[in-house]
């Protein structure tokens, strides 16, 4: 069983790819590798027309470099991507390369070819050591990252200007002392999206973390969220849904964004997605991207985006030559910065120096994590969302609660 | 005169006859019947066949045997689902029923605009659930017109998605919505082949619209009633647009269905092998229930 997946993780060395070594492409000559590669990606650039063009820009530079490779890119929508991609494995018509989340990799582990040797020295050594922690299982590289975002705390500048509050909160305590006086205005403190489609990485999982806690233990055996800390993050959150400082409608539904509290100004913060995101509802210059959270841990949730190719591509040493090509320092900054993304690449540097939003996000980037890298991570929150939305709609207590969770979180261990 | 050996002969030859227009009909059934047994009954072995293996994509698999079945058996968010499941079920289908019954009644007779009556019914049936699921929840969520409507009758006026108990009524309020109009389009069909003679024979002896109905109109109903109880039964045995549009199962599982978790254990959590034990469960389920029905509602026709 894969369960020790974290812990290998940080013994993550460069000796990973255990096949024959023939197949090393990073000394290939471009002219020699030649075949078809198929990528999958997602509407990681919103605009489909800038992102369309954004790849065949990209295919017609890499076919310069590399004429005998035929590249194909599809673009697909986030909604249902993994049902699509596991049925196309299934069925044996996967595509060569695919853009996936650390959240995903440990479920494709098993498909992927790793890329140890495939990206060059200079590359791998050029990574942030966050991003490639984060496309690492078992001591090998799952995935060439390819941009980050962080998912800290943002606020709406207008309600704390209607409210007359000129501090932010930092820590939960000012959450709890602020919250009093926001909803004597008429608003909301924060939002809390308990939806069960929500990952947890972006509602609970933050204020674990910044309890000190975590959801498994060190070799990935046990589940440890029903701990103080995590009896300690739900407490909070029971707290201010029974004070009525968190708006209902996102507790345990999932309505169309514009139809929330949050989307009307009716919340004064969040920390459930990106601060660009809001932009259309709250005004660009409402938007107040702030630093994660703190309660005895400063921690947010970010992820990292990467390229995996799968173990069934035909012409591997293709498809490791376009990751390899796409990846490259320079070509991955133009394209998070297209997308709003953040770099990945030492060399790169700051990307948005001086933007209030972006500029911001950059900045807290060492302080995010991508959430847990466990083969069973997904169905773990399978059985611990609904129980959260038990504590928050007053069926349950939170130590029950999560009790309850881990007892069944433990028989779907792997 | 008829010789003694002309009549076995008549007798084959008919029988001939018939065996070949058998035949012309199976010649032109078969097309259908090869699809039917590709893309409906192979899968469906396929899938019972899966429900004894640990198939995951990507990986070896193996035989297990009663494994997946002992796992379901001892998993209390299946007898949680089926619960749920049955519950919609007991009171979607019945419901479903009478609105069908009710509805096919009223737009019966020929009168000015039955023709748009009947089409406007029939409507919610080719509408996307999808679709619906997202104008329904508008219209469940907190300051809907659904909540608006129970507050001026004194009833709990919160949403009734987030409502643990309330989320299955409103669940099967969909249900039934998407589905009366095929019922309807059933029954009206059945109804126009009853002999308009026979009421009218009733309506000279006198016999009210209700004796008319129950003695007339209700037993020439029955095969189609009959249909429909096995339809209505397998469809809302198998809800889950609506579910995974409206509420995600929640709130805290309250609307987690049987269909919803072999959906999770199948493309969530990539464990084909349990989600086929589901789906076996599920079939067996369905099974049953039509067999009970054929044996009570089959035997009174």
């Amino acid at each position: 069983m894969t369960s020790a997946a974290l812990s290998t993780l940080m013994l993550a060395s460069a000796c990973g790819g255990d096949d024959g070594d023939d197949t090393n492409t990073g000394s290939a000559e471009p002219g020699e590798v030649s075949g078809s590669v198929t990528m999958w990606t997602y509407p990681v650039i919103a605009d489909e027309t800038e992102h369309r063009t954004f790849w065949d820009d990209t295919v017609e530079a890499f076919g310069e470099e590399y004429p005998n490779v035929d590249v194909t890119v599809e673009i697909f929508p986030w909604a249902d991507r993994d049902q699509a991609l596991s049925t196309a494995i299934a069925g044996n018509s996967a595509p060569d390369v695919v853009y996936l989340i650390p959240d995903q990799l440990p479920g494709y582990a098993r498909n992927l070819e790793p890329l140890d040797d495939y990206l060059s020295d200079e590359a791998k050594a050029d990574y942030v050591p966050n991003a490639l922690e984060a496309a690492t299982i078992d001591g090998q590289l799952m995935g060439a990252p390819i941009l980050a975002s962080a998912v800290t705390l943002s606020c709406n500048k207008a309600v704390f200007d209607d409210v007359g509050q000129s501090e932010y909160p930092e820590t939960w305590d000012d959450l709890r002392e602020m919250a009093p006086t926001f909803k004597d205005a008429g608003y909301y403190m924060f939002a809390y999206s308990g939806h069960v489609d929500q990952t947890l990485n972006l509602t609970f999982y933050p204020l674990l973390w910044q309890a000190g806690g975590d959801v498994f233990n060190e070799d990935g055996t046990e589940v440890t969220f029903n701990s103080e800390a995590g009896v300690e993050a739900l407490t909070f959150l029971q707290e201010m849904v029974e004070g009525g400082y968190v708006p209902e409608d996102l507790l345990t539904g999932n309505p169309p964004i514009e139809q929330t509290k949050l989307a009307q100004g009716k919340v004064a913060c969040q920390w459930h997605s990106e601060g660009k995101h809001l932009t259309d509802f709250w005004g660009e210059e409402n938007i107040v991207v702030l630093p994660p959270l703190t309660n005895t841990e400063q921690v947010a949730y970010g992820t990292v985006g990467s390229l995996s190719m799968l173990a069934s591509a035909e012409d591997k040493d293709a498809a490791g030559a376009w990751i390899s090509f796409v990846t490259d320092a320079e070509r991955a900054a133009e394209y998070d910065e297209a997308s709003g993304f953040l770099p990945v690449k030492e060399s790169t540097g700051s990307l948005y120096e001086g933007d209030p939003l972006l500029g911001e996000a950059e900045k807290y980037v060492d302080l995010t994590t991508v959430g847990p890298l466990h083969q069973s991570a997904r169905e773990v929150m399978g059985v611990l969302a609904p129980e959260i939305q038990a504590v928050l709609i007053g069926e349950k207590e939170p130590q029950q609660a999560l009790d309850d969770a881990a007892a069944a979180a433990q028989s779907v261990l792997r | 005169m008829v010789s003694v050996d002309t009549l076995p002969r008549t007798r084959r030859g008919v029988r001939g006859a018939r065996w070949r227009e058998a035949r012309i009909a199976l010649l032109f059934v078969l097309p259908c019947l090869l699809l039917f047994l590709a893309f409906r009954f192979g899968p469906a072995v396929a899938g019972s066949v899966l429900a004894f293996t640990d198939y995951t994509i990507g990986a070896d698999t193996n035989w297990v045997g009663m494994e997946n079945l002992r796992r379901l058996s001892e998993d209390p968010l299946f007898w949680r689902a089926l619960r749920t499941t049955l519950t919609i079920a007991v009171l979607a289908v019945p419901l479903s029923i009478l609105s069908s019954l009710g509805m096919a009644l009223l737009v019966r007779r020929a009168f000015r605009g039955s023709k748009l009556f009947r089409s406007i019914f029939f409507l919610p049936v080719i509408t996307s659930l999808v679709l619906a699921g997202i104008v329904f929840t508008w219209i469940f969520s907190e300051s809907g017109p659904w909540s608006s409507v129970m507050g001026w009758f004194g009833l709990p006026d919160q949403s009734w998605l987030s409502d643990t108990t309330l989320v299955i009524p409103a669940i099967v309020v969909v249900a039934v919505w998407s589905r009366f109009g095929f019922g309807m389009l059933i029954l009206l069909a059945r109804l126009q082949d009853i002999p308009r003679e026979l009421e009218e024979a009733a309506l000279a002896d006198g016999a009210g619209a209700w004796h008319r109905f129950r003695y007339i109109i209700l037993p020439e109903l029955y095969p189609a009633l009959f249909f429909l109880g096995i339809i209505e039964t397998t469809f809302t045995f198998q809800i889950f647009d609506t579910v995974y549009v409206m509420t995600g199962g929640g709130p805290a599982n309250s609307s987690y269905v049987l269909v919803y978790q072999l959906y999770d254990q199948a493309f969530r959590y990539f464990d084909f092998g349990y989600a086929s034990a589901i789906g076996l469960a599920l079939f067996v389920m369905t099974f049953i229930v039509a067999m009970i029905q054929r044996m009570t509602l089959g035997r009174e026709r």
